[in-house]
């Protein structure tokens, strides 16, 4: 069976890297007592995967991880024993087990929702924010493992609204499409022609499904 | 925006500014804390807060064994508290003067200037101006002097302060020896001062009383016209003439972390430290930890794997290594190692075992250890020939060495790193010549296998520091080879050494001239390293911070000539500046085996039998009740 972790990534550690974290969650694992899976092999570690690395810098609230257990425990006990291995900024959110012909959750991700707090953002940005939602295209580069890469990135904007000085957004994350909270920021203050201001930038939630019906990943 | 659980101790600004600093500097996993196990206590509900300054980066300090004791041994204490402080990199440095932000400790990310006591550990002379930077960026003053009652006291201990006369102006009280035995006596002298609202300089008469503790503002130095140290002697009451260092007489009984920071980003040594014995009987002439560290005290069998365990359950590390000066003379070192590799299988744990000696590694211990996971080899012959190694006392042989490697490449080895030092006392051409010998006669131990048992790929690398002449060591009155002799002979060690399967790494000679100056010196190196640091030096450890022609200017600046320090002989009639420290070895025994250097005669072990280094008369050593050896024993009798 295996086990999907729901956690927190707090602001605190939000420079850690992924491999980093990885490191921290399978330490966490040997501390916890449960029956973990190692690999095989001369350097053997435990053996975890997660729905989606977080770029170094941004906080995430409720990251997923997946968990391969070598005998059967229950959500409570697992829940009651990672809680106590895993350091006070990663705290267990919640968690739910599957059987291993679950599809890993990475291969049913569609897209994530993001926050961007700002110290202050102009009081007409709602109408900045529509005018810019309201172009058919919106060109901008892409990074890829290939290099640079011009595309349209306005398919991938599945929401975006402000409140106060919070803007929040829905943007594709998958293998085919992704657009990174960082692109959109940029495109979109260039469009206001502002100086782009600083910003927490906040995971919120791993989404599956299409568009526009997505779904927390975890229920799916 | 709140970027910390629990409170913060930086006001709202510095904080700010703070988190925004970490978005434009290299490797910022360093600057934030809250690793698994870190203990983050109430501000409010202690008397007395301890910050615990590492002189060096994160990723140095947080392998360093001796914080972890300390942190766990005042964190213990339901009066105190202890945070941890590190030296920022340079662009963190930096960045933090501009933007006015205070150098803060881990934890509860707290200004140092807001702590009671700020203890600096000093483990390597090239870290000295990190702490006049600490302090400053702590924003305390560097000078002690310019310290008045509401600046926290700054102590410092570790090895170097068997030295502390380069540090006396900038530390108010230094701890000699073990650390665990003299902290909590510290702590209580300055938590009552406090409470009774004494003066810094009334703290610190009563912290003089305590054995161990060396106020430097207590003593007055006076020198000869030839530069040389005239007196040395206390000016208050309250300080003794002689400062005897602090012993732990039971390991086992003493503290030791069950539970220790799990790091997020890596470190250097990223593992679980058990150490399983303090001290060393070998008597290695040029090893000041040999002599600082004794007598040999082993910690049991029982309490090691209760330690084992109960780290291995609170950091869920997959690597355990065992330490000591000397692992392979611990008495149950084979079942040790048995039990830990039989516990641990399961849990994927694997066993290392850095300081092994040549000439007692087990080979069983060898096979053992790398059941799990192979690292390196590294062997330390120290000295090229059987006549120089006689004279350092290390009593290896060239059997014993290709035994052990010859024995490496069987159980599936391929690269051995071999440690040398050059500038030795009496050493020649022929010594250097050599080691090029010792490494041609390896890579022929390798290819001396049958075919199909060597693992591919031999490689044999030699490194060789150069020698850096230690106070409480048998060559605390020898000069040090020069920089131009330096040079020479490395030269003539790369000729050596330019051979097939054979690399070669040296060591920056002027790092260790200066660190020979520093290791040796007295009060008014002091100013030279207070100028060095005023002109930008910081990180000198680092190869891309070191800035030679500083330091030098540094010492021009003071009238003081490095080679005063670093290249001139003692007589024995010289008032050496760390004299006044009873470090337990005498300096009769220490002249005795300097004489017995230079006639190139070995002492043995002294578990074989009491060399009589002096700390018989403290009777915390237990191979005091070991007859002396009447005759001189056959190289090989010592070496078993």
């Amino acid at each position: 069976m295996k086990m999907l972790v729901i956690f927190e990534k707090t602001p605190r550690l939000r420079h850690i890297g992924h491999l980093d974290l990885m490191r921290a969650m399978q330490r966490a694992l040997r501390r916890s007592g449960l029956p973990i899976a190692f690999s095989q092999g001369f350097n053997p570690h435990v053996l975890l995967n997660f729905a989606a690395p977080l770029s170094v810098g941004m906080p995430g609230k409720r990251e997923i991880m997946e968990v391969p257990l070598d005998k059967g425990v229950c959500e409570g006990d697992f829940k009651k024993m990672i809680s106590r291995a895993l350091p006070p900024d990663l705290p267990c959110i919640a968690v739910r087990s599957v059987d291993d012909r679950h599809p890993a959750p990475m291969a049913s991700l569609t897209a994530a929702c993001y926050t961007a707090e700002f110290e202050h953002l102009p009081e007409n940005f709602a109408d900045t924010v529509s005018a810019f939602l309201e172009q058919k295209e919106i060109p901008a580069i892409r990074k890829t493992k290939s290099g640079m890469k011009p595309c349209d990135i306005r398919p991938m904007i599945h929401e975006l609204a402000v409140e106060g000085n919070t803007l929040s957004m829905t943007l594709s994350l998958c293998e085919k499409a992704t657009c990174k909270p960082d692109l959109l920021l940029s495109s979109l203050f260039e469009f206001a022609g502002m100086e782009r201001p600083n910003a927490l930038i906040t995971r919120q939630q791993l989404l599956g499904g299409d568009a526009p019906n997505f779904m927390p990943l975890e229920m799916l | 925006m709140k970027f910390c659980k629990g409170e913060s101790h930086l006001n709202k600004q510095e904080l700010m500014q703070l988190e925004q600093l970490l978005e434009q500097v290299q490797k910022p996993a360093r600057y934030i804390g809250g690793e698994m196990n870190a203990v983050q206590k109430d501000w409010d509900k202690v008397d007395t807060t301890f910050a615990f300054c590492f002189p060096d980066t994160y990723d140095i300090a947080m392998s360093h064994l001796g914080m972890k004791i300390l942190y766990h041994l005042i964190n213990l204490r339901e009066d105190a508290l202890c945070e941890r402080v590190c030296m920022p990199a340079a662009d963190m440095a930096d960045l933090m003067r501009e933007k006015d932000v205070p150098l803060f400790s881990l934890e509860s990310r707290k200004a140092l200037n807001h702590f009671d006591i700020v203890g600096f550990t000093l483990q390597y002379e090239m870290s000295f101006t990190n702490i006049l930077e600490m302090l400053n960026l702590g924003r305390i003053p560097v000078y002690a002097k310019d310290r008045n009652d509401t600046f926290p006291i700054v102590v410092a201990g570790g090895p170097c302060a068997f030295n502390p006369e380069p540090l006396a102006p900038f530390i108010d009280a230094f701890m000699i020896g073990d650390g665990e035995d003299v902290m909590n006596e510290l702590i209580d002298v300055i938590r009552d001062g406090k409470k009774q609202g004494l003066t810094k300089m009334n703290i610190l008469r009563n912290l003089a009383k305590v054995e161990g503790v060396y106020v430097p503002a207590l003593y007055d130095a006076a020198y000869n016209e030839d530069g040389t140290l005239s007196s040395f002697t206390p000016n208050d009451p309250a300080a003794p003439a002689v400062v005897k260092k602090r012993v732990v007489k039971d390991l086992s009984a003493a503290v030791y972390p069950d539970s220790i920071p799990v790091p997020y980003t890596e470190i250097v040594h990223d593992r679980m430290v058990l150490e399983i014995m303090r001290g060393c009987t070998r008597g290695c002439r040029f090893c000041q930890a040999g002599m600082l560290y004794r007598p040999v005290r082993e910690r049991s069998m029982d309490r090691l794997l209760e330690l084992a365990d109960k780290l291995q359950q609170s950091t869920g590390y997959e690597e355990m290594s065992l330490s000591s000066l000397s692992s392979g003379d611990f008495t149950c070192l084979p079942e040790l190692i048995s039990e830990l590799m039989k516990r641990y299988k399961e849990k994927r744990v694997s066993v290392s075992l850095p300081s092994m000696r040549i000439d007692n590694i087990v080979k069983q211990s060898l096979e053992e250890t790398q059941k799990v996971k192979k690292s390196g080899l590294t062997l330390a012959p120290e000295a090229g020939t059987q006549r120089l190694r006689d004279v350092i006392n290390k009593g290896v042989t060239e059997e014993d060495l290709i035994r052990a490697v010859s024995d490496a490449f069987e159980s599936g080895w391929s690269s051995v790193k071999l440690y040398f030092m050059m500038g030795l006392p009496t050493e020649t051409d022929e010594d250097l010549q050599g080691i090029g010998d010792l490494a041609r006669k390896v890579v022929r131990a390798y290819y001396a296998m049958p075919k199909e048992k060597r693992t591919k790929g031999v490689m044999v690398t030699c490194s060789a520091s150069v020698f850096v002449p230690k106070p409480f060591t048998p060559f605390q009155w020898a000069a040090q080879d020069t920089i131009e002799t330096v040079h020479e002979k490395q030269a003539a060690l790369r000729q050596y050494l330019k051979q097939k399967c054979v690399n070669f790494k040296w060591h920056e000679s002027h790092l260790s001239m200066l660190e020979a100056c520093i290791a040796r010196g007295d009060r008014r190196i002091g100013d030279v390293i207070y100028t060095a640091w005023k002109m930008g030096c910081r990180l000198d450890g680092w190869n891309e911070h070191f800035k030679f022609d500083k330091w030098l200017e540094a010492f021009e600046k003071c009238h003081l000539d490095p080679a005063f320090y670093a290249y001139r002989e003692r007589p024995y009639e010289e008032l050496l500046p760390w004299q006044f420290i009873d470090a337990g070895v005498s300096q009769e025994y220490l002249k005795r085996e300097n004489e017995k250097a230079k006639a190139g005669a070995i002492t043995p072990d002294c578990r074989h039998g009491c060399n009589g280094c002096g700390l018989q008369k403290w009777h915390v050593c237990d191979f005091v009740e070991n007859p002396p050896l009447k005759d001189k024993p056959h190289r090989a009798e010592v070496a078993n």
